[in-house]
């Protein structure tokens, strides 16, 4: 009895202990200004995680190496949500935690980022997100006085889904269509903005089938769909499934452009689709080719450090990093004066130009950018030939 | 478009089939469900890869593979199962999960958890093209090796368990293992060939399948492996030419599920398929009765 | 000896008692406390079947998952009160263990096994794909949190004011989650020494001799199952009502696997144990997921610790961890005897 009372309270004792212990962070350099980075570092979306990294630590690195903010130097702190809702709820507690944090990059994935903004919005610290893109969380972000902790630099889902109608009406002249979407947040988001979009353009959609992440038979559906002879396929989801997709597509004889999202947006499409990659059309936040001059000083910076070139979630988490930056500089480290200026970047003159475009928010948190058009040409990205914007 | 869905769940039925022999021949020896199994069928694409890597020209990488996994069965077996023979069936199923889970993050560890190519240069090249074409089905190349090497394969096992000696020797396990024993067989040594024979079959599947649809990821094995043992059990667990059955009928229904129903549902199938055929008919389409000891 | 261990025992529970409310106090370690409560109740729960019945259950998450999203969608669509809807979730829980444990329970335990796995699997496809209930996997964002509204009173005493406190940050679910812990537990070991669970544990023990006392089998067992499901629903509905956001992948196997972990580490069967395993588990998860980098590790050695564990305590410790925990639940007088009846039963 005795013996099991002394190891249960032990124990007790020393896993608290442990806790306390790893709450006690590395000490802040003096002075310096804290922002943390949420972002998935692991997993299966790690690639889209080293891409926000890459984005921030350039231009945090850029803004140190000119002297900081007011002499300040930058400090940033990763946090691994792993795309995962309860990594991110738990990664959101440490966060709100550090005193010394006054902003925040992130998070990656739309699920995460609404994991971890009731605690954003509770304890009031910004967020500036490059890269989720779910309608919901213009609707979560706000707290109980009305004012809003999430912003975005990113377009949203139902942006996406409404203007590849549009192109596929008005630039590519297809009448019927076929759409293939991932069951979750994403490519519903995109499937429902699309099809309402094509309703209104008289753009007929013959099938929508849904498929998993992670599923490799694609098949059943594609034979379906095939059976109504679409002259084009929205697949509304990422690139490793888009490329199964596109290979069996081929396959089966289903021989038509394809069309996807931001998600699309990766070398390993092409490395996993192969041939059957070729004749795709893909929305993209930032395209290297149409960029300003400043931008194309950052773009070789950007592809002498990591040896390739730049993807749009750099891209977008270098400006969001920006962002973030010239607050504080303006208003000081201070979470609830950095909040009141971002929400303040209403207009285009008040917008931050940066190397995505003008940068400025709406009532909602949202931004207004435009979409560029990629295309998949002999196992290359490249600038559709006609752009809609 | 049913002729070609046919087609599709055929060729779906018979890599299930592949794997759920697997299965079936672990539980007929040692009434086991060796939740690990799926994950073998993973390593035996993600061997391959790394063979080709090495240098080894595609046949060669294939049978290392088949080899290597094979291996990694057996040390399975003599390592996390044999010890745990007399304990109760309850701690025996723990580990094997445990072992799945294992397996599964050894695999993402050393291969990172991306999906990987399969490598295009090892494959020859009118492999990826579509072979033939009739009215309104098509099938690649792929998929006729994938008709050919499954059916071939299935064959070898059954004149194995029913011609050879050991073979009889499973057969005689799995009936009676005291009576087996008693009669001079090794146990050991024959329920370590069982877990080679599934293995390998096992890693054939996986390595075709990367074949086909050009990629593999290390959790492709968690979602094959519960279908394909809902496959065996389908067929009635024990019953190797029941798995076969049970795969190639669960891919037909899998694939004709998901091309006239609901396509969102296509992995309650599975599921579906085990829970009513437990539950109804426990000893599946081939299989004996199997008491119940509630 | 035993008044130095009890003052340690009185003082350990008024330092978990204070910690909130010291100005030292962290919130993430707040939180990860919680975390480590809901788990305890989901252990607890997991627990009663292998350890009265002999049975393993699979499936446990989709109980939670179906506990999370009762309360989640109640509270959106609704707005109900979390007091309303914890007997809610609890009954429902109950219900779906009753329906899922009427046609299996009297299946081998392989096969009871692999039932309730499917059932689990088949209860994410239908979280994910019934979008028009479940709002499928875009999930269910902006749950109220729990709040106490004694407005009722306060009209009563004729005040008109609304007497309504909203819980705001982890200090009062820390609370909650103790009392919800404590309860479960008392719970629990009221039960085994009732006559269900001297029922329990005589079909555990001896099914044979359990049967010719007269014990129907099946009935217990599905008794046994409806309090496992209900308690893990109830620790569904209190992790909805904490994270304000729940989705259909939070509910995936994975998580049956981890509190399967707990429960064989404190030992199959021993409610201090599984109160035990929680905390290792998620203390270790919480040490791995800093410690690992910096070890230069990727996070999967994490989950592949998890899978080591299970296989060596399997092999090694089958008992679980503190065999000595284990043996604490066989003290009671009532349990010796009564094994003492049976084995004579045994040999007789």
């Amino acid at each position: 009895m005795l013996g099991k009372r002394i190891s249960r309270v032990t124990l007790f004792v020393a896993a608290l202990g442990v806790a306390a212990g790893l709450s006690a962070g590395p000490a802040l350099a003096d002075g310096a200004i804290k922002i943390a980075v949420p972002a998935a570092f692991t997993g299966s979306a790690a690639g889209y995680g080293e891409n926000i990294k890459a984005g921030v630590s350039m231009k945090v690195d850029e803004i140190n190496a000119a002297g900081g903010i007011n002499g300040k130097k930058i400090e940033v702190e990763y946090f691994d949500d792993q795309c995962e809702p309860r990594e991110a709820a738990t990664v959101s507690t440490s966060i709100v935690n550090d005193a010394d944090v006054v902003g925040i990059v992130g998070h990656l994935c739309s699920s995460a980022h609404l994991a971890g903004l009731p605690a954003y919005v509770r304890e009031g610290i910004p967020a500036i997100t490059p890269t989720a893109t779910s309608v919901a969380i213009s609707e979560k972000n706000k707290d109980e006085a009305g004012k809003i902790w999430s912003f975005r630099n990113v377009y949203r889902d139902d942006f996406q889904g409404k203007f590849l109608a549009d192109y596929m009406d008005k630039i590519m002249g297809l009448k019927k269509v076929a759409v293939f979407y991932e069951n979750n947040d994403y490519g519903i988001g995109l499937k429902e903005a699309f099809v309402k979009e094509a309703k209104k353009l008289g753009l007929t959609v013959v099938g929508e089938e849904a498929y998993k992440k992670g599923d490799q038979d694609y098949t059943p559906q594609l034979t379906k769909l095939k059976a109504a002879a679409p002259q084009g396929l929205f697949v509304a989801g990422y690139y490793s499934e888009g490329a199964l997709i596109a290979d069996q597509a081929a396959k089966l004889g289903l021989v038509v452009p394809k069309f996807g999202a931001d998600g699309f947006d990766n070398a390993d499409y092409v490395k996993l689709g192969g041939k059957a990659a070729d004749n795709t059309f893909l929305t993209a936040p930032f395209l290297a080719e149409t960029a300003g001059p400043d931008a194309r000083k950052f773009l070789d910076a950007f592809r002498a450090k990591y040896n390739r070139d730049i993807d749009w979630m750099s891209a977008n988490a270098y400006d969001a990093a920006a962002i973030l930056a010239e607050a504080i500089a303006k208003v000081g480290p201070d979470r609830a004066k950095i909040r009141e200026y971002l929400a303040g970047m209403t207009t285009p003159e008040k917008g931050y130009k940066g190397i995505t475009g003008n940068n400025y928010f709406d009532a909602g948190g949202d931004c207004q950018k435009t979409a560029y058009v990629k295309e998949v040409k002999d196992g290359k990205f490249i600038p559709a030939s006609k752009q809609m914007n | 478009m049913l002729e070609q869905q046919l087609v599709n769940g055929f060729t779906l039925g018979l890599i299930y089939a592949l794997i759920a022999v697997g299965y079936t021949m672990v539980y007929g020896v040692i009434e086991l469900i060796n939740f690990a199994h799926g994950e073998i069928y993973m390593l035996g694409a993600f061997l391959t890869l790394s063979f080709i890597s090495l240098g080894l020209p595609l046949p060669l990488a294939v049978l290392a593979a088949m080899l290597a996994t094979a291996a990694i069965g057996v040390l399975l077996d003599v390592i996390a199962y044999r010890p745990l023979r007399e304990a109760p069936r309850l701690a025996a199923l723990i580990t094997a999960i445990g072992m799945s889970i294992f397996l599964q993050n050894l695999a993402m560890i050393i291969w990172g958890s991306r999906p990987l190519p399969f490598p295009k240069q090892a494959l020859p090249a009118f492999f990826a093209e579509s072979a033939l074409t009739f009215a309104d089905v098509s099938i690649s190349w792929m998929q006729v090796a994938i008709y050919v090497v499954a059916i071939v394969l299935m064959i070898g096992l059954n004149l194995v368990i029913t011609r050879t000696r050991v073979g009889t020797a499973m057969r005689a396990l799995a009936q009676n293992q005291t009576a087996a024993a008693l009669m001079g067989i090794n146990v050991n040594r024959v329920i370590s060939f069982t877990f080679a024979l599934g293995s390998g079959m096992g890693a054939v599947a996986g390595i075709m399948v990367s074949m086909y649809y050009n990629t593999m990821y290390p959790t492709m094995g968690y979602l094959a492996g519960v279908k394909a043992f809902a496959a065996a059990v389908l067929g009635g667990i024990g019953s190797v030419p029941g798995a076969m059955l049970g795969g190639v009928v669960l891919g037909i229904a899998e694939t004709l599920g998901a091309g006239y129903i609901s396509s969102p549902y296509r992995d309650g199938v599975a599921y579906a398929v085990m829970i009513l055929v437990i539950i109804f008919r426990p000893s599946g389409l081939l299989g004996r009765a199997v008491v119940d000891k509630a | 000896m035993r008044g130095t261990v009890t003052t340690l025992k009185y003082l350990l529970a008024a330092a978990a008692l204070a910690y909130p409310l010291m100005p030292f106090r962290d919130v993430y370690v707040l939180h990860v406390l919680v975390l480590i409560m809901v788990y305890m109740v989901l252990a607890m729960g997991l627990n009663i079947l292998p350890g009265f019945c002999g049975l393993l259950d699979l499936g446990f998450v989709g109980f939670y998952g179906i506990g999370a999203y009762t309360a989640g969608l109640l509270t959106i669509h609704y707005n109900m009160s979390f007091w309303l809807i914890v007997p809610l979730a609890v009954l429902n829980g109950a219900l779906f263990g009753v329906l899922l444990g009427s046609p299996t329970l009297r299946l081998v335990g392989d096969y009871f096994a692999i039932v309730t796995f499917g059932f689990s699997e088949l209860v994410v496809l239908f979280l994910t794909n019934e979008i028009w209930l479940t709002r499928g996997p875009l999930g269910v964002p902006g749950i109220a949190p729990v709040s106490i509204d004694v407005t009722w009173l306060a009209s009563l005493l004729g005040i008109s004011e609304r007497w309504r406190y909203a819980f705001r940050g982890e200090a009062p679910y820390y609370y909650l989650g103790m009392a919800m812990v404590l309860l479960v537990y008392v719970v629990m070991r009221r039960l085994e020494d009732s006559r269900l669970g001297r029922a329990w544990l005589a079909i555990r023990e001896d099914p044979m001799a359990a049967a010719s006392s007269g014990i129907d089998l099946f009935a217990y067992k599905v008794i046994a199952f409806a309090v496992s499901t209900g308690i893990g629903a109830l620790a569904g509905a209190f992790f909805a009502r904490w994270t304000l956001f729940i989705s259909p992948d939070m509910f995936k196997f994975w998580e049956s696997f981890l509190v399967l972990c707990m429960v064989v580490l404190g030992g199959l069967g021993n409610i201090n144990g599984a109160l035990v395993g929680a905390i290792i588990l998620i203390a270790l998860g919480e040490v791995l997921r800093v410690a690992l980098p910096k070890l230069g590790l990727p996070a999967e050695t994490r989950f592949l610790a998890y899978g080591l564990i299970m296989v060596l305590i399997m092999r090694f410790r089958p008992g679980g961890i503190f065999t000595q925990v284990a043996e604490s639940t066989m003290q009671s007088g009532l349990i010796k005897e009564l094994r003492a009846k049976l084995a004579a039963r045994r040999t007789a």
